[in-house]
């Protein structure tokens, strides 16, 4: 039997936003702000974790959205470093809330995982935690990557940047006055963080509900529905009608894509882990899924 | 001739502690000692060349069951030694956590002393564990009491044990206005609990005053109506918060404290000869056990206006509200009249907070080495912190904390008791043991430091 | 010495002491005093700690009233219960360092040790020494005591519960984990054993913490993600994040052991953690 690269899930569709505001400025389809909107409007949660933006061009800050306005300042990916799960004790403590919303790259929901059953330093969160949206995540970068991807790589500041996109093996970032630059993907290698090379999961297997743009058609997202609770939120938002869902096995390139991609990384990952078991002469590095 | 006796360690309170104790032919106690035998980890001591930020948090770590006292006082001492002014929404937020500790703390302290009590109209003692109605829903409502006041203190202080919000110059964050809203009602509910906990509490106080006797290692022990009586003084500066040096007016005064070492104070060595294997649970010291006061005590002895004080709900009732209880039962009864005031007081404070407001002073000086202290009303009484911080450094911290005041007035009110429900006088103060490690000012540099004060 | 090994090496069951505890003592309760047959016994053994890790044992609040009813015979406890000594326990909850110049503390750890067949040391003071780390003694009226060690240091510790204050959560995991492994079915025992597994590697890792292993074993190592979960985990904010990595006020630390224990490179037990949400159901559903 061929092994499970993408994770246990009850279903997987192609989706889209039905509100237009949110698709706007979303990534892809908005699947992420338009369930956590439909979520705080109906008291699922009480608040969201995003990436917010800060002082810095392109430089996102954990923010804890409590409105949908919050949420549509938070729309988009920005490819480096969000420290979200550094919120995750602070929004049930002087944010008050009971019922959090996060959303992360596959590593932070380990983490937010690994804290509901292991909570060492998080006392009340497991409990509190409420609806868990994961990102596929095939790398990320630090700022610095990112400023030197975009400002020397592609050449434009960041400033006048509208939007990044990694897709279809390229790292594309267009620019307000409508220029198109694509960097091949093999110029991010360089520059995406060392802790991404031992990272095994790539569509954020342990969220309750996972999303990326890998194998659905431009404007809209592939959604897988993992657990029992995002099961019954989609269900929910989909008899409020939130979204718009082809069967994702009649959309290209579909699921064969997303496995195709996975395998790799995992694949190319788990050698990282042997390699670093005997990185140097009789020692290795640290491995820390032992 | 009399007899000595000896308990160790006592049960049912925060710490290691024990009692050593003279009783005549009949059992009653001529004198008694009550001391600290949990090791001294020197908080003081180790504070020393620290940051004014980071000793606040050790200070906390002095005692998990008023943490907040602990952290409120280190840094408010910090804050009167630099001078340092801090936002009035910082101060409100600080009274809410004092509210939540002292809440939360008075529900911990009922669990402990229940086992010491009846059923009204019965002969049987409550066990606060046990799944059986009345005591479950008793159980349960003191759980939730301390739920909602843990929550409060997690809102308003960031942690619910150990508070991580509060630092020098004010609080690293203020609360959102869904964090307030949530406190509020919680604390509304809080009160209606508090209200039902306190009555049902008063109600046990009352029918054990009642009684003639109390059963303990199978034996009826008469309870004295003077059971914990005493003639010592009351020290408590404010009915709810504290003072400080740098406060307009301060409540409390460095140059009335003086301290004695308990050399001065307990017995010396002496050697146990009454043993009463069936006293609960394991017995008390076997007959030929050495023991020695003076020597083992791990606190001294604080004095103010030159004699020991007793610190706690009942000093704050008698200072502040014409409370004239005495004894065991006076101090219980105390302590259940600051269960709603608790929340009277917290709910006052959230509703003048506004979460919109600044909580950090604008500037936070680093210190000149002057001396400053910071006095709190602990749930077990006033908890005085003294420190002097120079650039940011702190280069003398001294705490003088609730337990270390009520040992040597304590031991006093063990007089007249029958030696087997000493420890019930013992715990009417609710002892926090742990806490009660503290360093002696030597009278030399404390005459120095007096009159830097007064310059 | 492994947990299992020692677990399975000997027949718990004929250890059970009659216990001597809050509920067997009191008067009240003799009507209820039904041995319930399949309940463990466990104790607090308070060493130089604060009770602040005793205060989070009981901030479960129902649970922890619940867990008594069903799963523990609670029989040493100085805050809670009369027991004046030690008695032997399945699983000892040790809080605090310990004063290695006070005789009674060291006696304490060393029959606790002897006495039960699971020693857990719950916070930071018991498994890496927390605040007690910087003691050094000098201070009235016992000026002499000024060196103390975290548990490890003199026994041997089963498992780690970390974190200043540890987290009621934890404590209340452990607990029933520990109750599946010593009453549970053959699955049970398997998904305890595993469940507990890195617990016990920390208390094998070692005795000491502070921010600096994030920089040694994960940063240094090459693993850090950026994630944040350090920052949240710290007790005494002294985490922030600067530009993807953790910069820790080491001024600030109190050396609690929870931010590397709660990073996700610290251990990630894949096989224990791809099931939270059954596991969640069955504590959830235990208590
Ligand atoms: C570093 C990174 C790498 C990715 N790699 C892939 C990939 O290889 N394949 C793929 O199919 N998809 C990838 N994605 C996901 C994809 O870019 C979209 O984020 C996703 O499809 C959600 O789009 P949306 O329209 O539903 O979300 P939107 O409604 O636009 O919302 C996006 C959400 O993502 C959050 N977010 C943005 N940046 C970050 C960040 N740096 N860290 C954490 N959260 C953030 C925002 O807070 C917001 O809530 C990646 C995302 C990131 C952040
Ligand atoms: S590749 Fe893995 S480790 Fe790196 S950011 Fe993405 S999910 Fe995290
Ligand atoms: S770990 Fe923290 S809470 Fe526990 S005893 Fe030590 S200082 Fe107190
Ligand atoms: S928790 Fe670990 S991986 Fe995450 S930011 Fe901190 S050190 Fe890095
Ligand atoms: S940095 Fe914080 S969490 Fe880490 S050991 Fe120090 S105090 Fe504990």
């Amino acid at each position: 039997m061929a092994e499970n690269f993408l994770g246990n899930y009850k279903s997987c569709v192609s989706a889209r936003a039905t509100d237009k505001e949110i698709l706007k400025g979303a990534q892809d389809g908005g699947i992420v702000t338009q369930l956590f909107a439909y979520a705080l409007e109906t008291g699922i949660i009480d608040g969201a974790i995003v990436a917010g933006p800060s002082d810095e061009p392109w430089k996102p800050r954990p923010m804890v959205a409590m409105t949908k306005d919050d949420l549509l300042k938070s729309r988009g990916t920005r490819y480096n470093l969000c420290p979200s799960v550094s919120f995750i004790k602070e929004a049930t403590r002087s944010y008050g809330l009971d019922k959090v919303g996060i959303v992360g790259v596959p590593c932070q929901v380990q983490a937010v995982r690994k804290g509901q059953l292991y909570p060492a330093g998080l006392r009340d969160v497991p409990d509190a935690i409420a609806l868990v949206v994961g990102i596929f995540c095939m790398e990320n970068f630090t700022y610095q990557s990112i400023q030197q991807l975009v400002e020397d790589h592609a050449g434009v500041k960041l400033e006048s940047v509208k939007k990044m996109e990694i897709g279809k093996g390229k790292f594309t970032v267009k620019t307000e006055r409508g220029a198109e630059i694509a960097l091949p993907l093999k110029v991010t290698h360089k520059y995406n963080q060392p802790g991404d090379h031992v990272c095994l999961d790539y569509v954020a297997e342990w969220a309750d509900v996972s999303t990326g743009s890998v194998g659905s058609p431009d404007g809209w997202s592939t959604v897988f529905v993992r657990t029992k609770k995002g099961e019954d939120v989609w269900a929910k938002a989909m008899a409020a009608g939130c979204f718009e869902t082809k069967p994702i096995e009649q959309v290209k390139p579909g699921l064969e894509l997303v496995t195709k991609l996975a395998t790799e990384k995992i694949t190319k990952n788990r050698k990282t882990l042997e390699e670093r078991a005997s990185f140097g002469v009789g020692k290795g590095l640290r491995n820390p899924y032992l | 001739m009399s007899k000595v006796v000896e308990i160790s360690p006592t049960t049912r309170h925060e710490g290691h502690s024990k009692l050593v104790l003279k009783v005549d032919d009949a059992g009653i106690v001529e004198r008694g000692d009550w001391l600290s035998i949990t090791p001294v980890r020197g908080v003081e001591k180790l504070a020393i060349g620290k940051t004014m930020e980071q000793v606040p948090k050790i200070a906390s770590r002095v005692c998990g069951i008023c943490p907040i006292a602990h952290t409120l006082a280190g840094i408010e001492a910090m804050e009167a030694s630099i001078k340092c002014w801090y936002p009035d929404d910082a101060r409100r937020l600080r009274v809410i956590l004092q509210c939540a500790n002292r809440a939360h703390s008075i529900a911990l302290h009922n669990i402990l002393i229940l086992p010491d009590f009846y059923i009204p109209g019965t002969d049987t003692k409550i066990n606060p564990f046990t799944p059986q109605e009345p005591v479950r829903s008793v159980a349960k409502r003191i759980q939730r009491i301390r739920e909602i006041s843990q929550t409060i203190g997690q809102i308003a202080g960031g942690e619910a044990i150990h508070p991580s919000n509060p630092r020098v110059g004010g609080m690293y964050r203020n609360v959102s206005d869904h964090a307030k809203l949530k406190m509020y009602d919680l604390a509304k509910e809080g009160l209606t609990l508090a209200h039902e906990q306190m009555d049902f509490m008063i109600a046990v106080i009352r029918n054990m005053q009642k009684r003639d006797w109390t059963e303990v290692g199978g034996k009826q022990i008469p309870i004295p109506k003077t059971l914990g009586y005493h003639d010592q003084g009351y020290m408590a500066t404010d009915p709810v918060y504290g003072t400080t040096s740098h406060s307009e007016n301060p409540t409390w005064s460095y140059e009335r404290f003086k301290e004695t070492r308990p050399w001065d104070w307990y017995m010396g060595e002496a050697e146990v000869n009454l043993a009463d294997p069936s006293y609960p649970i394991g017995g008390t010291s076997p007959v030929g056990t050495k023991v020695n006061p003076q020597m083992e005590a791990c606190t001294g002895i604080p004095l103010y206006d030159g004699q020991p004080v007793e610190v706690g709900p009942r000093a704050r009732l008698v200072t502040f509200k014409n409370f004239d209880e005495k004894g065991t039962f006076g101090q219980h009864i105390a302590r259940q009249l600051e269960y709603t005031d608790s929340f009277y007081a917290m709910l006052s404070a959230i509703d003048d907070l506004n979460p919109h407001g600044k909580v950090l002073a604008d500037h936070i000086p680093q210190g000149d080495g002057s001396m400053g202290w910071a006095a709190n009303e602990a749930p077990r009484g006033t908890d005085v912190h003294l420190a002097k911080v120079k650039d940011g450094r702190v280069q003398w911290y001294s705490m003088l904390v609730p337990t270390t005041w009520n040992f040597a007035t304590c031991s006093r009110a063990l007089t007249g008791a029958p030696w087997q429900i000493a420890e019930m006088v013992v715990r009417a103060y609710d002892p926090c043991v742990s806490c009660a490690t503290h360093m002696i000012v030597i009278d030399e540099e404390k005459r120095i430091v007096a009159q830097k004060l007064i310059q | 010495m492994g947990l299992l090994s020692r677990i399975f090496g000997k027949d718990v069951s004929r250890e059970q002491q009659p216990s001597a505890g809050v509920v067997k003592t009191t008067e009240v309760t003799k009507k209820e005093d039904k041995p319930v047959a399949d309940k463990i016994t466990a104790g607090h053994v308070h060493m130089s700690g604060c009770t602040g890790c005793l205060v989070a044992v009981a901030d479960n609040y129902g649970g922890l009233l619940t867990l008594l009813d069903k799963y523990v015979d609670y029989v040493y406890d100085l805050t809670l219960a009369d027991v004046r000594h030690i008695p032997k326990m399945d699983v000892a909850l040790v809080e605090g360092s310990v004063c290695i110049n006070d005789k009674l503390s060291v006696e304490e750890i060393k029959q606790t040790r002897e006495k039960s067949a699971i020693v857990v040391a719950v916070g930071g003071c018991a498994c890496y020494g927390n605040i007690t780390r910087f003691a050094r003694g000098g201070q009235q009226n016992q000026p002499k005591h000024e060196a103390f060690l975290p548990i490890g240091d003199l026994i041997n510790v089963d498992v780690y519960i970390p974190g200043c204050a540890p987290t009621p959560q934890l404590i209340r995991n452990v607990c029933v984990m520990a109750y599946l492994l010593l009453k549970g079915t053959k699955e049970q025992k398997e998904l305890a054993g595993a469940y507990l597994k890195p617990l016990m590697n920390l208390a094998k890792r070692g005795t000491t913490a502070c921010f600096c292993d994030l920089m040694t074993d994960v940063i240094n190592q090459g693993l850090c993600i950026g994630c944040g979960t350090c920052a949240a985990a710290c007790p005494v904010r002294a985490i922030t994040h600067e530009y993807g990595r953790p910069q820790g006020q080491r001024d600030l630390c109190v050396k609690c052991g929870a931010c590397y224990t709660q990073c996700p490179r610290s251990f990630l037990n894949m096989d224990v953690i791809k099931n939270f949400e059954s596991i969640q159901e069955l504590i959830k559903g235990a208590l």
